[in-house]
């Protein structure tokens, strides 16, 4: 109905002959309507829901000759799920594989998170991994990055990196990985960094090198932020004893902060732009108030209010004032 | 002077540049054609990507909220009534000079400004009304007080004028559903009006459907359209949950004050709303075809899963699960298959304009797929949704 009206509007400025005005209405009355996004929806949401329910049944159905069922039902589901995706595989490149359907990536989606069910299922029933718990969560990182990486799958890679980050907690401290869950605990924070700052480094190599560039959105955004939070956590002093020193976090994010702008700058990304930003504003308010803080200075909450004010209404003009810092999309 | 807040102009040309770039993509415009079109239609105003809207938002809050606090240290917070019409109109003077000096339209920053205008605005009048009435009749807490009407009557007003001025989604949203609470609120203060309420509610909702389209005929149609989309669904959705059983029969209670719910009259009438409306927007979605439609009707169709399972659980929860995820799953699967090549007008293939934060797919993914950690003794895994089909966002 709205493009009748730009069609006319056009016509009126004389920007388009009527014939051609006539064939593009035809052609908006005749386009067919995408399903695509619902679609993918409901074959995430399908597969989500299976795999969920798949799960609690193996639970409940332990000790039961049901069980057996259940599991030799999911194990020929993942491999129905690995050999659907491998029988449409695209040849291997470094770029993006454009492949012909969708299909293929959720059925190795499904794969993966049934593969995932049955290793723990068989760690708590039949103990395979023992106390070896590195092993155990090793094995999804492995598998997963290099089915990441052969049937490009950015979802099967962020499912990686997030294997590999409990990998390298459980090696770090085996137990309390699994008793707390924490990672921001004393010394995984600083492991934390780093990894953060290694999966951020991979992520730009992948795209300054073009080495599968579209990666490096997962790699930047999971890396940078794991870096970023686990940084800020040791700022704000959460733990009797933190990990890093301060001296070394608050160049350490205001260097982040600055990279994921350059790196939104370079990407046309506002999501870097966002993450640069907040984070920023984050150290620089905090350096701020650690000033204010030892000049003791009376009013200090009028000074407060006053930063805030006078600093949001500064950023928001740069943005919108300023020289366009990124191209309009 | 127009009473539009915005210069008319920009949602034209913005309709324009993405509509031409559509264009010339399906080949139905020449290069040249395109250029001339961006030449004559520029984009003049301000509106960042989605994220960077968000980064503005957030700061403007900071700032608005942050100056509030300066204002209210300054008088020392001995008079709250002076600071909110202080806060209400200094945002509002704000918002009107930004949107004056910078252009910005939709940006974040300007709906975060009017978002807490509206706040200082609607806080101050709850203030004055709770002086006003005599406190006898201040505390009842139910929807049908007539001393709730002093409220929401004179709140709807500002929240219409400020829509017709900033045509902004959550406000026309937040207008319509005040809307209702006064109808509401009318009908549960005469006789047998708690009956009436399902039936008044979707009758309202077809009015206001009616209304939209109508209004979307009008030539300032293009100002308004976010605002038209938003009411256009949430008319749908009023109508669907004025039929649906679960909301009869829990409001119902909820107003009697019961604690468990009762079986409520016309009980028939209301399972077959439940059942059929859904049924009803997903066809209408499919033939018209309409992505709001569509879209409210899965929701909908989720929620009446939701109802029946809430009165009549037929089975387990994680073998429905384990079923409802296999049927959507093949469903799916073999509707992309059918629809490779369009067919009834509708296709599987991606639209045209696909959406440049695509990428964040793989994020939802890493936020919602577990990787394995030792579970406790009782840990069960997983879980997953239910219901809620259809309801993802476009990024």
């Amino acid at each position: 109905m709205h493009s009748d009206q730009l069609l006319a509007d056009l016509e009126a400025r004389g920007l388009l002959p009527p014939e051609q005005a006539a064939a593009i209405a035809q052609d908006e009355q005749n386009r067919p309507f995408s399903l695509h996004q619902e679609l993918r929806a409901a074959l995430y949401l399908g597969i989500t829901l299976l795999t969920g329910g798949l799960g609690v049944l193996l639970y409940q159905h332990l000790d039961e000759i049901g069980h057996g069922v259940i599991i030799a039902s999911m194990f020929l589901l993942m491999m129905a799920g690995f050999g659907y995706a491998a029988r449409h595989r695209q040849p291997f490149t470094w770029g993006q594989a454009v492949a012909p359907s969708f299909i293929p990536d959720y059925a190795l989606l499904l794969g993966c998170l049934l593969f995932l069910a049955l290793e723990t299922y068989l760690q708590v029933q039949y103990n395979v991994f023992g106390s070896r718990y590195g092993l155990a969560t090793m094995l999804p990182a492995v598998l997963f990055f290099g089915l990441a990486y052969r049937f490009d799958h950015r979802g099967v890679l962020a499912m990686g990196i997030t294997a590999l980050a409990l990998w390298v907690g459980v090696s770090i401290a085996p137990v309390s990985a699994f008793t707390d869950n924490n990672f921001f605990t004393t010394r995984l924070g600083g492991v934390a960094v780093l990894l953060g700052l290694l999966l951020t480094g991979v992520g730009l190599d992948a795209d300054l090198n073009r080495r599968k560039p579209h990666f490096a959105f997962t790699y930047v955004s999971l890396g940078a932020n794991l870096a970023l939070l686990a940084a800020t956590a040791a700022l704000f002093d959460f733990y009797p004893q933190p990990f890093l020193p301060k001296v070394v976090v608050v160049p350490l994010i205001l260097a982040l902060s600055v990279a994921l702008m350059w790196y939104a700058r370079r990407t046309q990304s506002y999501l870097f732009l966002l993450m640069g930003l907040l984070y920023g504003y984050l150290i620089v308010s905090y350096l701020f108030f650690r000033a204010l803080e030892f000049s003791h200075g009376a009013g200090a909450e009028l000074i407060i209010t006053f930063y805030f004010t006078l600093s949001a209404v500064g950023i928001i003009l740069l943005f919108v004032n300023g020289k366009k810092f990124l191209r309009r999309i | 002077m127009s009473w539009k807040a915005y210069n008319p102009a920009w949602p034209l040309h913005e309709a324009m540049q993405a509509a031409s770039a559509r264009w010339h993509r399906r080949g139905l415009l020449t290069a040249g054609q395109q250029q001339a079109i961006q030449v004559a239609y520029p984009l003049e105003f301000y509106r960042p990507g989605l994220f960077l809207r968000i980064g503005l938002f957030i700061f403007a809050c900071i700032g608005a909220l942050g100056g509030a606090g300066f204002f209210a240290l300054l008088t020392e917070l001995d008079h709250f009534r002076a600071v909110a019409i202080l806060g209400g109109f200094g945002t509002l003077a704000a918002l009107e000079f930004f949107i004056r000096s910078s252009r910005l339209y939709h940006a974040g920053a300007d709906q975060a400004l009017l978002y807490i205008t509206l706040g200082w605005f609607t806080v101050l009048l709850i203030d004055i009304v709770h002086d006003i009435v005599p406190y006898s009749s201040r505390y009842g807490t139910s929807l049908g007080t007539s001393y709730l009407f002093l409220i929401l009557g004179p709140l709807f007003l500002l929240f219409l004028a400020v829509t017709i001025r900033y045509a902004d989604r959550l406000v026309a949203a937040g207008t319509y559903l005040l809307l209702l609470l006064l109808m509401a609120n009318w009908l549960l203060q005469v006789p047998a009006g708690r009956l009436l309420l399902p039936f008044a509610l979707m009758l309202a909702s077809g009015v206001a459907y009616w209304l939209v389209k109508r209004l979307s005929r009008r030539p300032d149609y293009l100002y308004y359209r976010r605002c038209l989309l938003m009411l256009q669904a949430l008319a749908l959705a009023t109508f669907y949950l004025g039929g649906n059983y679960y909301m009869v029969r829990e409001g119902n209670a909820h107003i009697s004050g019961e604690y468990v719910s009762a079986q409520i009259p016309f009980a028939p009438l209301f399972y077959l709303f439940t059942a059929i409306i859904p049924l009803v927007c997903i066809a209408v979605g499919l033939r018209r075809p309409s992505r709001i439609w569509l879209l409210t009707g899965l929701a909908a169709a989720a929620f009446s899963l939701f109802t029946l399972r809430y009165y009549r659980a037929l089975m387990p929860p994680e073998v429905a699960a384990v079923l409802a995820g296999a049927v959507l799953l093949a469903l799916a699967a073999w509707a992309v298959r059918y629809l490779r090549p369009a067919r009834h007008g509708l296709t599987s293939r991606p639209n045209d304009e696909h959406s440049p934060h695509f990428n964040l797919e793989s994020l939802v993914v890493a936020q919602t797929a577990v990787v394995p950690q030792a579970p406790p003794p009782g840990f069960q895994f997983g879980g997953g949704h239910s219901g809620g089909g259809g309801a993802e966002g476009n990024y």
